[in-house]
Formats: C-alpha cells, structure tokens, sequence
C-alpha cells in the first residue's frame, strides 16, 4: 500500500489501453487514424494514482476529421475488451469541444488539469492541457468562486474526515477531493500553496483508501466501521484507533491548509480592517503584534527571547479579534520555540497566563486559533501534555470529535457560561483540560488531576485555584452522574455532592463546567432533560451549603490611613510585572472610581485590578496598569496633575473617553455573553455587595462607576480583578446616607447598571 | 401480545432494568421524557428568586411480551419502581395486533 504500488498499477492500465489503441487503430482503418486520434488519463489517473477500485477516467482527443462511424466503431473497439474488467469513465471530444466542455462544467475543468498522454497523437494531448491550464488561470476568479461553492455543498453533505465514525475518505471535509481542490487553486497561480505540507496526509488517506478497496474488494470510499480493523491491519496499525488518529491528523492538516488558501484568496491586499488597498496597511492591535492583510502577525525583528510572551499574545488578540493566525508567523514562531529560543520560565509570568485565558475564552473564535497552534506543533512546546490526547479518536457513538478536539469545543461553550461563575478563568482552564487523562487505562478523571496539577503549576495557578481545578477535573461527570442516576429527593444524595465539593463557587464551576461538556459532546450526551435534572441537582445542594463567597475589602496599612487623614491627593507609581503599581489617596467624592478609571484610560492605561477603600472622608486606592502598545510615558506627577483637573471638572475625561470609544469602534469583534449583575445582600452588614461580570473592554469601569454615580450610591469598596478577557468587578456600596441597600434599591441599581453596559 | 409502558423516576431506570433482565425480559425501548402527574412541578426558592419547575424529568420504558407474561412482568417492574413517594410514576398495559422483526420478517410471539 504505496504510492508506487498506486503508479504500479497505473503503469499497468496504460499498457493494457496503449495496448487495445494500437489494436483497434490496425481493426478500424490502419495505423493512419491513430495521427487523428490520441488516448489521455484525466483525474486522480492522469495524476498516476491508481487505487484497486477506482475508476479509469480516460479522454479520446481527435482532430474532427474522422469519419463519425469510423470514430465510433474505434471508440468501442477499444472499450469493448474492459467492460468486464474496469470501471471506465469515458468522454469523446475534439480539442474545441474539450474547451467548450471545461468552461461549463468545474470536474471536466479541474480533471483536464491531470490530463496525461496514454498512446496516439502526443500534440493533440499537449494542446488539449496548454488550453486547460490557460483557461484555468484566466478565468481563476469565476473557477475558484464555483470551487468554493461546489466544497462547501460538498462539505454539508459529507461532513468532517476528522471526527466521523464512519468517514468518506474521498468527499468529507479534509478528504482526497479537497487535496485536489487546493492542487487545483495551486495550479491557478493566484496564491502560492505550500502543498509540501499535506504530503503526508496525501500518502496517508491514499494508503487508507487503497487497502479499503483490497479489503471490502469494492471500490467505495466509505470507511466503514466493520472495515475498520482489517484496514487497519492492513496497513500494519496495532489497532483502529491509531489508524484513525491517522487519518484524522491528516484530515485536519488538509483542512488547515484550505482554511488558510481560502483566508488569502478572499483578502489579498485588504488592512487590518478590510479596507481594499494597493499595498497592505499594518494596524498594531498589541505589544509586538500588528493585523495586516485581515490576519495577525508578529512584527518582524521581534526577539523572542527578549518578548517569550509574543506567541501567546499574537494567538489570543487574533482570537478576541476574531481575525486568523498569520501562517508565516506560525511557522516562524514554531522554528523559534523548537530551537531553544522564547522558551516560557516556569511558572509563566501573569500575563502569559492571562493571555491563555483570553485565548480559551474566545468561542467560536478560538477553534480555528487553537488549531493553527496545533498544527504548526506550537501548543506542544507551551503545553507539551496536549500531545498525548493529539487526534485521539473516541470511537463510540456518544462523541462527535476527537478527545482534544472536545475539549477545544468545551472551552468553546464554557466561554458562553463565563458570567455564570465567578471565577471565568479557572472555568475555561479546566474545559479546555478536563479530558486530558484520557488515552490511559485508569479512570481518566483521576488521571486528569494528576495530569493537571503540573500543568496549572506552570502556567502559574496558586495552590487554592489548583485544588480547585483538580476538582474540578476530578468530578466533572459527577453531576450528571448523580442527577440522573440516584434519587434526588433523598437528603443522602445532596449530601454525597456537599461532602466533596467544598463550596457554592465550585459548585457553581461544576455546573457550568458539566453543561460545556455536556453540549460539547453533542445531542447524545446532552439534552434539556438531562440539563433539567442536574440544574434541580444543583439547586438542591445550593441550598445545603452555605452562601457564596465574595471578594473580601482590601486592608489599609497605618501608612494609609495617616496619609487618608490628610485628605490631600497624593499619587505614587512604582514598576510592576503587568505594568505599573499605582497607589492614589485623594478626598473621597461621588464618582471618584470613574474619575480615576477615565484618566488611566484616556493615558493608554489598561487597568489590570484595583482595591479601593473609603477611609472616612478620603479613599485608598491601589490599582495595577498595563501600557498599551505606543502608550505616551507616564509618570506619578502626570497621573496626579491629570487626577486632580478631573475632580475639579471630569467633562474633558468624558468627552476624550467618548472619542476614544469612538475611534476603536472599526476593530473587528467577537460576540460575547452579556453583562452579568448579582447582589448578595447577605455578604456584608453594612454594605451591599453589587458582582458585575462582563468582557473586559476598554472604558469598563468608568461606565460602572458612571452608572453607580447616576443611582446616588456611595461605594465604600472595589474590588476590580481582570481574568483572561473577563472581568469580574466587586462593589461594596451604601445609600449616601449610609447603610445597606433595600432590596428594591438593590434591584434598581443592578437594573440600571446592565443597561448602561449594553 | 401486550405492550407495557412505564414512567419512571431517572435513577430507577437501572434497577428496573437489572430486575427485568432477572425475569428474563432482554429487549426494551427507553427514552427521556418529562410531564407531571399527581406530583406537580414543584417551586424552589434560591436566594429569594423563586424558579418553577414545570415538567419534571422522567424515563419511559417500554417492553413488548406475550399475554401469558404481561401481569408478572408489570409486577416486576413496580415492585423495582417504588420508592414510597410522591412521584413514582405509572404503569400501565396496551394490547398489541401485530409485531415483526424486521430483520427475519418473523410474526407475533416469534418477533418479541
């Protein structure tokens, strides 16, 4: 099973036809007409790629000038001796006919292109191809328009080569035809196509295909499961599955590349922002990172080792952005990380860390990211344990997708749920781990939290998020386990989940963790009634623990508080590993947390976290900032000239943040799940607690603070905390008078605020 | 022939399956439904926002037998069924004209 075993037994057939032209050019008129008449191999025989089942697609060329009777007695002459013997697809033209029939019919066109002489008149073969190749190349817009449409049909009907049970190697998405579909879109000369990358995935599904016609002695395509293991033995595979991981690798790196050569057909020559230029506009969108043609590149001359971060920042803006990975830029990175350079230090600084999490927790988007991070084998040298779940099939009929494709697609429906829970980053980490024990022979939940624990220590989760997230991974069935299989009304069953779960926050997790591999799984593993069931689960054993936890008030040091006493402003800035420490003490007025907010934004700053306090008439604050890319230098003196203008008159902040918003509104976006607002009226005695959870955006926390002004509120305390792409914002706020909110109050004011993220 | 048809509460379903397999019974159908009886959808209050539960999730089993075994398989399907409250589903029998095995074509008795 090779590819010369392929070209053996296309050799042959050549013989054999070459051999049946000559006699019935001597049969049918003498050897004259065979001047007139040539013999040409078209599609995967022209290409000389012969499975035992396939067809011989074969063209008879003539010149017009023999007799129609003569033509035809010749035609079946020569196809009479196979009928019994091959499976032929035959046509009759003439060179003009062959032209005419190319240009109205996308397989005629894209099968000449493989056209190959066999016997008779080799100029009449040669013209026939020069006509193809010419016609191809100059009407490549309406070609490659019909090619796309014709794969995408093909597509919905066929489905994925990658994730079927019982895949068409030929016609599924990442199959043979699509192999010829990039040769041909190669062949066009539009786009360059580094088909080198998917030799192996070529060999490969040939080979699988050749020994599933030896085996089923049939020449279908589909590879059935019953055929599966003699295939696989064929091919001398220790079993199915390996050889199914096979195939799905080569399926996804034949995917990949069509994805990729689609993606530069339709934005050759367009900026960051789709506009139509002569020359490409580079847009910086991070640190290192530009969009440039509609898809994300690391600037060139960026070092690696100086920036080991830019890997993980260029994946997670393209991913936020919803724009693809430059392919170059994947290839270079790759090269980079397997020669020893821009290694990350263990465990990885924060923004590496939250930089992954803003990757996980992009959705839809993060699909075609993560497998550009797969296939160019950049996510092994980050992550090397994804290797051991890599196309790993799961042969039954409950999963749709390979184990590390379900845990991609997990992550993928985490990032719906991020508002649910309180801690988004830990939700979309163990999604996109859950599974990862799996291809053992233990249990793979217990497994996975050994797998994990590693894992989570390098990327740089503290002890308490890790024992959360071996939880996490450990339990992850056991929801649904419990909910549908043992008795719900007996208080032995909540107990049983109240006895390892440590709290309502992992609890919450666990939840929104089952529904994402619930739904990741597919129809089969999830329904409305299993959800039904583990929500009233879930209820129950809420109402068994006690209440959820919420962020804590900050301490204020003696320093602080003297210096609070003061009721002077004072604003001091200190280097930082995200960027810079900033401390302000300032007179407490309605307002501040957006005053102070709306400066660090209209200076480029992009506030990571924030603790503030209200100390009788003054409030401590102490805020973490992240330059943006060009961001003008700051210092404490500006912040502090900048703070004090806007607590005289805050009109200017408003008016550069709305313009700001404003000219950042043409970067592309991804959706993201609404604004979420809870109270806990029970969290403090002398506060209401208000949880805000959103996708952080620029200019979040000014309109939080904004909206908290407008429902005359105080807020006594922040607690603003930036996880991923996520933001999760705490408020301890009282009347103005002082004291908690009513309930009626409350409600109002977390109304109010989801309005005003809208 | 008879066809039996059960609702069950979910975590049943496994014991009711093992005590038919122990009577003999090998083939059945089972499906995820939901509906209310006597029981209700009930109302649960958290953290004072009040959620109704209208349908509540349960498994239907279906089994088809000849005449002879019907009441004693529905016997064995109660007696593993019953936890003594509220909610424990229904039972109940449907007389059946024809059944065929697809496979064989095989009539009546011979296709259960």
């Amino acid at each position: 099973m090779s590819t010369r075993e392929r070209r053996e037994r296309s050799n042959e057939s050549d013989r054999f036809l070459s051999q049946l032209f000559h006699d019935a050019a001597h049969l049918h008129g003498g050897a004259n007409w065979g001047k007139e008449i040539a013999l040409a191999a078209v599609g995967g025989y022209g290409r000389g790629e012969l499975s035992p089942g396939s067809d011989l697609d074969i063209l008879f060329i003539h010149s017009g000038k023999v007799p129609a009777e003569l033509l035809k007695a010749f035609v079946n002459g020569l196809l009479y001796p196979l009928w019994d013997k091959k499976s032929v697809d035959h046509s009759v033209r003439t060179r003009g006919e062959t032209r005419e029939a190319a240009s109205s019919d996308l397989r005629v066109a894209t099968g000449l292109l493989d056209i190959r002489w066999i016997a008779g008149n080799v100029d009449l073969v040669a013209s026939v191809q020069l006509d193809a190749l010419d016609s191809w190349r100059k009407n490549s817009k309406q070609n490659l328009a019909d090619l796309q449409k014709n794969l995408i049909e093909r597509h919905a009907r066929a489905g994925e080569l990658a994730y079927l049970l019982e895949p068409d190697l030929k016609e599924a998405r990442g199959g043979l035809r699509d192999i010829q579909a990039l040769r041909a879109i190669s062949l066009s000369a539009v786009v360059p196509v580094p088909l080198e990358k998917i030799s192996w995935a070529e060999g490969t599904l040939n080979n699988v295909r050749e020994s599933l016609h030896i085996a089923s002695g049939r020449g279908k395509d589909r590879l059935l499961f019953q055929e599966q293991d003699k295939v696989a033995a064929l091919l001398e595979y220790p079993d199915a599955d390996a050889m199914m991981s096979d195939v799905a690798r080569a399926a996804r790196s034949v995917d990949y590349l069509l994805d990729y050569t689609w993606h530069w057909l339709e934005h050759k020559g367009k900026d960051g922002l789709g506009r139509i230029l002569k020359r490409p506009r580079i847009t910086t969108v991070a640190k290192n990172v530009s969009a440039s043609n509609r898809e994300i590149v690391i600037d060139p001359l960026t070092s690696l080792n100086d920036d080991p971060v830019v890997g993980l920042r260029a994946a997670a803006t393209a991913a936020q952005l919803g724009l693809p990975l430059s392919l170059d830029t994947c290839i270079e990175l790759s090269e980079n990380l397997k020669k020893g350079d821009g290694i990350l230090p263990s465990p990885w600084p924060r923004e590496a860390r939250e930089l992954l999490i803003s990757l996980i927790g992009a959705g839809e988007a993060m699909v075609r990211i993560f497998e550009s991070l797969d296939q160019e084998e950049i996510i092994f040298e980050w992550i090397p344990e994804w290797m051991s779940v890599r196309s790993l099939p799961q042969r039954n009929a409950l999963h749709r997708h390979t184990v590390d494709r379900h845990m991609v697609e997990a992550a993928v429906h985490a990032a719906k749920l991020t508002r649910k829970v309180q801690r988004p980053d830990l939700l979309l980490f163990a999604a996109l781990f859950h599974d990862i024990g799996k291809g053992g022979q233990e249990d793979h939940c217990v497994r996975g939290v050994r797998l994990i624990e590693p894992i989570a220590k390098r990327v740089g989760f503290d002890e308490k998020e890790i024992e959360i997230l071996k939880d996490l991974v450990l339990h992850h069935l056991l929801l649904s386990s419990t909910a549908t299989r043992r008795d719900l009304d007996d208080p032995a069953t909540i107990q049983s989940i109240v006895s390892v779960i440590p709290d309502v926050n992992t609890l919450e997790l666990l939840h929104a963790l089952s529904i994402a591999d619930g739904e990741a799984t597919g129809s089969a593993g999830w329904s409305e009634w299993k959800a039904t069931l583990v929500n009233d689960l879930v209820q129950r054993v809420k109402r068994a623990m006690a209440g959820a936890e919420v962020a804590q008030q900050p301490e204020v040091s003696d320093e602080q508080r003297v210096q609070a006493e003061k009721g002077q402003l004072r604003v001091t800035l200190q280097e930082h590993s995200s960027g810079y420490a900033v401390e302000v003490i300032s007179p407490d007025k309605p307002g501040l947390l957006s005053i102070v907010a709306g400066v660090f934004n209209i200076s480029r700053l992009d506030v990571k976290s924030a603790r503030t306090k209200t100390l009788g008439e003054s409030a401590v604050m102490y805020w973490i900032v992240t330059p943006e890319p060009h961001a003008p230098e700051v210092s404490a003196t500006k912040l502090h000239d900048l703070i004090a203008a806007a607590l005289t008159d805050s009109k200017d902040v408003e008016e550069k943040l709305i313009a700001r918003a404003a000219a950042y509104a043409s970067i592309p976006s991804i959706p993201v799940p609404d604004p979420e607002v809870e109270i806990f009226t029970d969290a403090a005695t002398d506060a209401t607690v208000i949880e805000v959870r959103s996708h952080d955006r620029p200019g979040l926390l000014f309109r939080i603070g904004t909206a908290i002004t407008q429902s005359k509120i105080d807020i006594r305390s922040a607690i603003v905390t930036t996880l991923g792409a996520e933001a999760i914002d705490t408020l301890y706020v009282t009347e103005l008078t002082g004291g908690p909110l009513s309930s009626e109050r409350a409600n109002e004011v977390a109304s109010h605020l989801k309005q005003a993220l809208k | 022939m008879k066809l039996i048809t059960a609702i069950l509460k979910p975590f049943k379903l496994e014991d009711v399956k093992n005590a038919l397999q122990g009577a003999g019974i090998t083939g059945m159908t089972v499906s995820e439904a939901s509906g209310f009886g006597r029981q209700g959808g009930h109302t649960e209050v958290y953290r004072g926002a009040e959620y109704t539960v209208d349908l509540i999730p349960k498994v239907r089993l279906e089994v088809l037998v000849d005449d002879k075994d019907a009441d004693s398989v529905v016997d064995v399907i109660v007696k593993a069924a019953s936890t003594g409250s509220i909610g424990d589903g229904k039972v109940w029998t449907t007389p059946v004209d024809q059944v065929i095995r697809v496979r064989t074509g095989e009539r009546g008795v011979d296709a259960i």
